[in-house]
């Protein structure tokens, strides 16, 4: 379905799992460790790693499930946003009262 | 809603038979049940089957501790679960009572671990000003917690003691002024320790806490100290201040003082030893910590650093041994699990910045640097030294409170922290008492948010929350927890 990984050591994320977002998000986090490019077509996104290839085979298992980290967080938001919402709000307001003293 | 729950035939199952919202984990050939309210129930398989079918009904054995938890849909009594719920979560309603001072980043200790990023004592431009310290009371005092608690660390805050005793003066006044609670504490070597400076401390009422990391070999192979033995002067101040405290002479409370224990690859497979020592020297708890890939510490983990079940493993191995020593009257408490037993047992937040949602990075607590910078959290302003100011929020001198706690940075901690939004956290059995740390996220993974399967933190707080409910289903070991946190 999607985060399989190819010869010339690169994983595919199928859009029917995976948002352009998402998969961009991953990127960042792995910036400074990968060189990486994405492609984006009809079906999904082509990460490709430069570099060393062993390095680049290392890393790119957890840059797939970085992917689906970032994809699941932005699944839930969806769910979960609401009730998230009222719990940061609460602690942001109650913080940022400053003392009347 | 109940996550991954096993299959079971809905039949012509009612809305009310269906269990209310709860986290669930097999564990040690039972299921574990917990909630928001931050209760729990133990049920074996059958029994927690029975429950998802709607068919533990009333008379049941397990029925009524159930219901009292919040686990059956007929019986749920909002108002005492709310409260409970209130309760455990307090820190919502307050803003940062931790205020954390470095008041110098020199020190004259050189410590495997250190995470501050201390310099030698001889370097000039390291130390807090009078003036930056004055503001950064007068800062503090803004936050709206009744209780502030200004803590001083460094380095090592002895080597800046001017500055430390005019601060110490100039808040103790201004909590009067203000009828604010205040708590003062320093976190020192002892190394820099005199008679007039602990007289001065106690006349203040200023707690003290030291590092302690075992036996003498021990600790002192972790603090280097070149004018000689680290574990001596530590030991010899603790011995001071707790006899202070056993005669409590004179109308100011003297505190027991207190120690931090690091567990480094060193300490492994000697827990015994270690706490051995804490229990000569009468001390009321140990704290055993792990250490984080932050500061020097992460240059050094290939040789100091761990994995998560290594130290599972030598944490369950040092509370078999409290229990231990507790039933042969010996009454020390392990910290983190006091910390964990306020929120599982007493449903009440214990007010403990690292394990909270959000985490207490701004909204909890304040770091101060020398130079009047403003960090989320004193790991946050550790990251700055080394370059990177993703987590300062501020200065005392250029910033207005509310734009501290609006700033950036707090509010991308609170948000990433925030467990409803974490993919795992959320379904997890521990999220009614557990915490993400953003700033070890993002050192150790790369953001953040981190990703928790393979956050070597949430394996560790896990491991630890395991062996904490797994004694407290012991009969033995669960009274000797309970009364650790009985009021």
């Amino acid at each position: 379905m999607g985060g399989k990984m190819k010869k010339e050591a690169g994983v595919f994320f199928d859009a029917r799992v995976y948002s352009p977002e998402a998969v961009k998000l991953a990127a960042a986090v792995f910036s400074g460790r990968l060189d990486i490019s994405l492609k984006r077509t009809a079906r999904g996104i082509t990460a490709t790693f430069g570099g060393a290839a062993e390095r680049a085979a290392e890393l790119g298992g957890a840059f797939a499930n970085e992917a689906l980290n970032q994809q699941c967080r932005m699944d839930l938001e969806r769910k979960n946003s609401r009730l998230a919402r009222i719990v940061l709000t609460k602690a942001l307001l109650s913080a940022t009262q400053r003392h009347a003293g | 809603m109940i996550q991954n729950a096993p299959k079971v035939k809905a039949g012509k199952q009612t809305l009310a038979a269906v269990p209310p919202h709860f986290y669930w984990q097999r564990l040690g050939g039972r299921v574990l049940l917990t909630n928001d309210a931050g209760c729990s129930s133990w049920l074996d398989e059958k029994d927690f089957r029975l429950l998802l079918k709607g068919g533990l009904k009333e008379g049941h054995p397990a029925f009524a501790g159930l219901a009292e938890g919040g686990f059956i849909r007929t019986r749920l009594d909002f108002n005492a679960l709310a409260l409970k719920n209130k309760r455990k979560e307090a820190h919502l309603q307050i803003g940062p009572g931790l205020h954390i001072f470095v008041t110098t980043l020199r020190c004259n200790h050189k410590c495997l671990y250190c995470q501050s990023g201390a310099i030698s004592q001889a370097s000039k431009g390291a130390d807090m000003s009078w003036p930056t310290a004055r503001r950064s009371v007068d800062f503090a005092f803004e936050s709206p917690n009744r209780g502030i608690t200004i803590e001083f660390q460094g380095g090592e805050p002895l080597l800046n003691w001017g500055t430390l005793e005019k601060t110490v003066r100039y808040a103790r006044k201004k909590g009067r002024e203000t009828g604010r609670e205040l708590g003062l504490a320093v976190v020192s070597n002892f190394s820099l320790m005199t008679e007039e400076k602990a007289a001065f401390l106690i006349a203040n009422e200023v707690s003290v806490c030291a590092s302690l990391d075992g036996p003498e070999d021990l600790h002192n192979n972790n603090r280097k100290y070149a004018e000689g033995s680290s574990y001596k002067q530590t030991v010899k101040w603790l011995k001071y201040f707790r006899k202070k405290s056993d005669n409590q002479e004179g109308e100011k409370r003297v505190f027991r003082p207190s120690a931090l224990l690091t567990v480094t690859r060193y300490s492994l497979g000697r827990h015994k030893e270690i706490i051995d020592e804490y229990a000569a020297l009468g001390m009321d708890f140990i704290f055993i910590r792990p250490l984080a890939p932050i500061g020097y510490a992460k240059n050094l983990w290939g040789k100091i650093g761990y994995s998560a079940s290594e130290f599972v493993r030598f944490y369950r191995d040092s509370l078999d041994y409290i229990f231990e020593l507790n039933s042969k009257g010996t009454a020390i408490k392990e910290k983190m699990a006091v910390m964990m037993l306020k929120k599982i047992v007493r449903q009440d937040d214990p007010m403990f910045v690292d394990l909270r949602c959000p985490c207490g990075a701004g909204i909890g607590q304040l770091a101060y640097d020398h130079n009047g910078d403003i960090y989320t959290c004193d790991e946050g302003r550790m990251l700055a030294w080394e370059g990177d100011e993703l987590f300062k929020a501020g200065n005392v001198f250029k910033s207005k409170y509310s734009e501290v706690m609006l700033s950036p940075a707090v509010k991308a901690c609170a948000a990433a922290s925030n467990l409803e939004m974490q993919p795992v956290c959320f379904r997890c059995v521990y999220k009614p008492f557990c915490g993400v740390c953003p700033v070890y996220n993002y050192e150790a993974q790369g953001s953040l948010w981190g990703s928790m399967p393979s956050n070597e933190r949430c394996a560790t707080l896990k491991g630890i929350f395991e062996t904490v409910f797994l004694a407290l289903r012991d009969k033995k070991k669960g009274a000797v927890l309970r009364s650790w946190v009985e009021k």
